[in-house]
């Protein structure tokens, strides 16, 4: 028989991780019960870790950053009066994240480690350049996102941590934050390409800043930091999406799989950006 | 058993069975445990083409907690099943001919044995050039599925010809050609395949099961057992979904096996969704190729089909997929000449077999869209088109029946032309926001129902006054889920006379009810209403004969009122509980068998096509129309809108009718959109539900469904079928609406958003281009 061991603070927890080598983490377990039923993975231990009431934690103590505990499901994240009003790009993503039960179900720890490419808050965390803070037994230790995350499935938690949570910046208004994920069907789908977008004009209407983050366009999320380059200082009008767009489908690097072809995800990444488009004042 | 909720009335919900299963208390076949149960399972070949050198079962033998590893050689009786004709093996004895084939049974003392003896089953395969297109399987050379059959790899084939045939094609002043490709479609039901059984100290078999069909199942189980079918007891509590998966054997065959060697145990067997998709049959894909020819005014002339079927390797009901298939291939239309041609081919792919529509999804995809290039040929509005050629009661319909009974369409067109969803879709199009198109589209489609004039479509009912004074009604017909039950106590109780509470309901039983064919073929109400009402005025009669007798007063004089017999004049009432003591076992009981009619048209000499079903003579008819917006930057196409306007006869109770309109509307929703299970070198591409996308309930629309009731006289009061008609009109119809969006019509389904996006660039008009 696998123990399942269920911690109710940190304190507790050290030492299980320590006993049981080689043990899987579960928070929610939308991702681990389904690999576990394939028989994917086969760990000696589970630690539970929905006991430990910190790591769901959402607060905005640290000035100018939002803190985002790992173990918070996805619908406590959607309904945070914090999210909703300091992370639209966030909540947009959740909002179509799965299907209510799997947002009852998953957290973002769980999204974190999982480190599929065409994980929903990812691309919007990348947009958003947030750090993953990891926590061991004798400290702390906070990596960008794009650091943290390795390829799909890999990312630089080591033996004695774990995902403590996400430090979102505050740091600036945007003038737009979009998300939109395309899949097969509206609610339990995984994306087929995800754009998570934020852009800061000027007064003029001219693009100051521009973020663009793809999902399920490569073995991570990709920032396409020539299409980002390209739209600075121009109107977000059709004909710079259009040029950006082009850039876009450069960048990526999709693959061929059951649900799309490589040619439909490159084609439909670039597309997306046209979506972004504002009506010249 | 208590009903929750006392009203109970022909033509009102709820649907008896309702509360039950929406709070659990209901029990489906795999919801038993019996104690001491075993558990069942099979080693399945994983490849699609082999042939079977040997099997070593030592170390699955020697596993503690193994009861039983048996192969071929321990199946006592025929080792050979299906419906019409046994080409399937229970387990394999010489080749496989699909990745689903099952090639060793294994009986454990629980699933984890059970799975550790199935891996240790060691397999010696050789493996055989698969023949996976039903069109290379037709050519010379090409592997053989059934090496043995002198037709090679043709299952069946079929043709009807009418007039001058597809030379008529030449006198028409437009003709429009078009070729279709169609998905092959998973049921998915809920409930996967699953039953338990166990051999009684006296000798019998009981075997409960997920089936549609427990009379049929007992005589083909009893074969490959080598028992006589009175040692078989078949019970079939509500399926939790069965689409026409269920229609034939699935699990019983190899649960029976394995009860005879569990040592008097209960034994259960039960696919894992995974399992399932890979074992079980599927809706046929089709290639279709259709010319149509009409006068300069539109009015149909000629049509020439060209339709194969993928069958896989066994005769799930191929051959009857592909002779209804034929039947409808030319749609509710009168058209004088045609030449319809159909092959059903044998693949090493999965096994195509039953499901909801029975080949008529595939055929009225071709027909309707190819109605849609014609109008657009034309110059004229697809309702028009469809108006002037609708066929009407009297007609000759294109294979030659001449349609006596209820004959609905025009009304179903005429119903759709007046709704709101049709006469606003010009301002609802223009009305698309940028970077969205919009399209309106209609499929009118029709449904035959029953088995046709050569295998007896008969049901057989029973309605007992029991000693404690209620009815029971013997259901002998499964209900899947679709409600008929419920129908069956309602229409018993309006005859009767009684509420919910003087109503009981017994499941199909072969000990217990009689034989009443399968929940199948948009015949399941009609047929066994169609016996259960007399068998409930037999009784009735009876009763207030007896009753009259015993208060020396005339039948005329009497009453059945809840739960007794009351005398009108007097208002006196004898209780029903005392009336049933007053009277024997027999005279309790009344039991009616009814055949359904045949037609005396052959459009077909071929005997094959008889037996396999051709013709029908009474039919439901439907007028689909969908709504769809495109969007031109994923070329995702959400259908927004749908209406569905259906002659199914009379409607008994409108919330089931309903129920089936939207689950088949669903089901074809899904089919249009999403659906599709390519098999690449004969192995399913998606092995489950989470990549194999079924639509949830963000994909689908509000389902308008509008009843345009005719009367059916050979119906149960008016009724015709209405399990398959909901099922027969999405995929066209998405596809005309698509095309009037696209401007072009997409040939293969289902229409993804990769597809549509496609077909956009290809126009040059992408958004994003």
């Amino acid at each position: 028989m696998r123990p399942v061991l269920l911690p109710a603070s940190l304190e507790e927890l050290w030492p299980l991780m320590r006993d049981h080598p080689g043990a899987a983490f579960m928070a929610g377990g939308s991702d681990l019960l389904v690999r576990l039923r394939q028989g994917l993975v086969d760990p000696p231990a589970i630690i539970g870790l929905e006991g430990i009431a910190e790591l769901g934690l959402v607060h905005d103590e640290a000035p100018g950053w939002l803190f985002l505990g790992a173990g918070a499901s996805h619908t406590a994240l959607l309904e945070h009066s914090l999210v909703q009003r300091r992370l639209p790009l966030l909540a947009q993503a959740l909002a179509v994240l799965g299907s209510p039960l799997v947002r009852n179900q998953g957290t973002l720890g769980g999204n974190l480690g999982t480190a599929s490419p065409a994980g929903d808050t990812l691309s919007p965390l990348y947009a958003l350049e947030a750090q993953v803070e990891l926590r061991s037994a004798t400290g702390s230790r906070r990596l960008a996102i794009a650091d943290f995350i390795l390829g799909p499935g890999r990312t630089a938690l080591q033996a004695g941590e774990i995902i403590y949570g996400a430090w979102v910046p505050l740091a600036q208004d945007w003038s737009l934050a979009h998300f939109e994920k395309v899949g097969l069907r509206q609610a339990l789908a995984i994306a087929v390409v995800s754009l998570a977008a934020l852009i800061s004009l000027d007064d003029g209407g001219v693009v100051r800043e521009a973020r663009l983050a793809l999902g399920s366009v490569g073995p991570t999320v990709v920032r396409p930091r020539q299409a980002e380059q390209a739209l600075l200082g121009r109107p977000l009008d059709a004909a710079s999406l259009k040029a950006a767009a082009r850039l876009v489908r450069q960048e990526v690097s999709p693959i061929d799989d059951p649900r799309a072809s490589a040619h439909y995800r490159r084609q439909v990444a670039g597309n997306l950006l046209l979506r972004l488009a504002r009506p010249a004042d | 058993m208590t009903w929750p909720r006392p009203h109970l009335q022909l033509g009102l919900p709820p649907r008896p069975d309702a509360l039950d299963k929406a709070s659990g208390r209901e029990k489906y076949a795999c919801d038993f445990y019996p104690p001491g149960l075993l558990w069942a399972g099979v080693k399945r070949a994983g490849v699609p083409h082999a042939r079977l050198r040997g099997l070593n079962l030592a170390a699955a033998r020697a596993l503690p907690g193994v009861t039983a590893v048996l192969a071929a050689a321990d199946v006592p009786g025929v080792n050979r099943q299906g419906v019409v004709q046994k080409d399937q093996p229970v387990l394999v004895d010489d080749k496989v001919r699909y990745s689903g084939d099952a090639l060793a049974l294994v009986v454990a003392s629980d699933q984890a044995t059970l799975a550790r003896a199935l891996a240790l089953i060691e397999t010696d395969l050789e493996p055989l050039a698969p023949v996976l297109d039903p069109e290379e399987a037709l050519l010379p050379g090409a592997p053989l599925v059934h090496p043995e059959r002198p037709q090679g790899n043709l299952l069946l084939e079929g043709r009807v010809t009418t007039g001058q045939g597809a030379a008529a094609l030449e006198g028409c002043a437009v003709v429009v050609e078009a070729s279709f490709d169609l998905p092959r479609q998973e049921h998915a039901y809920l409930e996967t395949e699953n039953g338990w059984a166990q051999m009684g100290q006296d000798g019998r078999l009981t075997m409960v099961a997920s089936t549609q069909t427990p009379f049929r199942d007992r005589l083909e189980v009893a074969e490959v057992l080598g028992l006589e079918p009175g040692r078989l007891r078949m019970v079939a509590p509500y399926c939790g979904g069965a689409f026409g998966g269920k229609d034939g054997v699935t699990v019983q065959s190899l649960l029976g096996l394995a009860a005879l060697h569990a040592g008097g145990r209960p034994v259960k067997m039960w696919l894992s969704r995974e399992e399932s998709i890979l074992a079980s049959s599927k809706r046929h894909p089709a290639r279709l190729r259709y010319r149509l020819g009409s006068d300069d005014q539109g009015r149909l002339q000629a049509l020439e089909a060209r339709i194969i079927y993928d069958t896989g390797p066994y005769d799930h009901l191929g051959g009857a997929v592909l002779t209804l298939g034929l039947e409808h291939a030319a749609g509710p239309y009168r058209i004088p000449h045609v030449d319809l041609h159909g092959q059903a081919v044998y693949t090493n792919n999965p096994i195509g077999g039953a499901f909801r529509g029975f080949g008529v999804p595939q055929v009225a995809a071709a027909m309707e869209q190819t109605m849609d290039l014609l109008a657009t040929r034309l110059g004229l509005d697809p309702l028009e088109l469809r108006r002037q050629n609708a066929l009407k009661r009297g007609d000759v319909n294109p294979v030659g029946v001449t349609l006596a009974g209820s004959t609905g369409l025009a009304q179903c067109l005429e119903a759709v032309a007046g709704h709101r969803q049709w006469k606003e879709a010009p301002a609802w199009r223009a009305a698309a926001p940028a970077g969205q198109r919009r399209g309106v589209g209609l499929a009118a489609v029709l449904h035959g129902m029953g088995y046709g004039p050569v295998i007896p479509d008969v049901a057989n009912a029973k309605v007992e006054l029991t000693g404690e004074g209620v009815f029971r009604v013997y259901c002998g017909v499964v209900d899947m889920g679709q409600g008929n039950a419920g129908t069956f106590l309602q229409l018993a109780g309006l005859v009767l006379g009684q509420e919910a509470e003087g109503l009981e309901l017994v499941l199909p039983d072969t000990d217990r009810t009689l034989p009443s064919g399968s929940s199948s073929a948009s015949r399941t109400t009609y047929t066994f209403a169609n016996a259960l009402l007399p068998a409930a005025q037999a009784l009735k009669e009876r009763l207030l004969a007896r009753a009259a007798d015993a208060l020396f007063a005339t039948p005329a004089e009497m009453a059945l009122v809840p739960g007794a017999v009351r005398h009108r004049p007097s208002g006196r009432t004898l209780p029903l509980a005392q009336l049933a003591k007053m009277l024997s076992p027999e005279e309790r009981t009344a039991t009616h068998r009814y055949r359904a009619p045949v037609v005396p048209e052959r459009p077909s000499a071929d005997p094959a096509l008889q037996l396999h079903g051709l013709p029908h003579g009474v039919f439901s008819y439907a007028v689909h129309l969908a709504r769809v917006e495109v969007d031109e930057l994923t070329g995702l196409a959400r259908v927004t809108g749908y209406l569905v306007a259906a002659d199914c006869g009379q409607v008994l109770n409108p919330q089931v009718w309903e129920q089936q309109m939207q689950g088949g509307v669903a089901q074809g929703l899904g089919y249009a959109l999403m659906e599709e299970l390519p098999a690449p070198a004969g192995q399913p591409q998606h092995t489950d539900l989470a990549t194999y996308l079924i639509p949830t309930a963000l994909d689908l629309p509000p389902i308008e469904c509008l009843a345009v009731p005719s009367w059916e006289e050979s119906g149960p009061l008016g009724l015709k079928g209405c399990g398959e008609i909901g099922i027969d009109g999405p995929l066209p119809a998405v596809g005309n609406a698509l095309a009037q969006a696209l401007g072009r019509h997409l040939p293969q389904a289902p229409f993804t958003p990769e597809r549509v996006l496609m077909a956009l660039q290809e126009d040059g008009k992408g958004a994003g281009s």
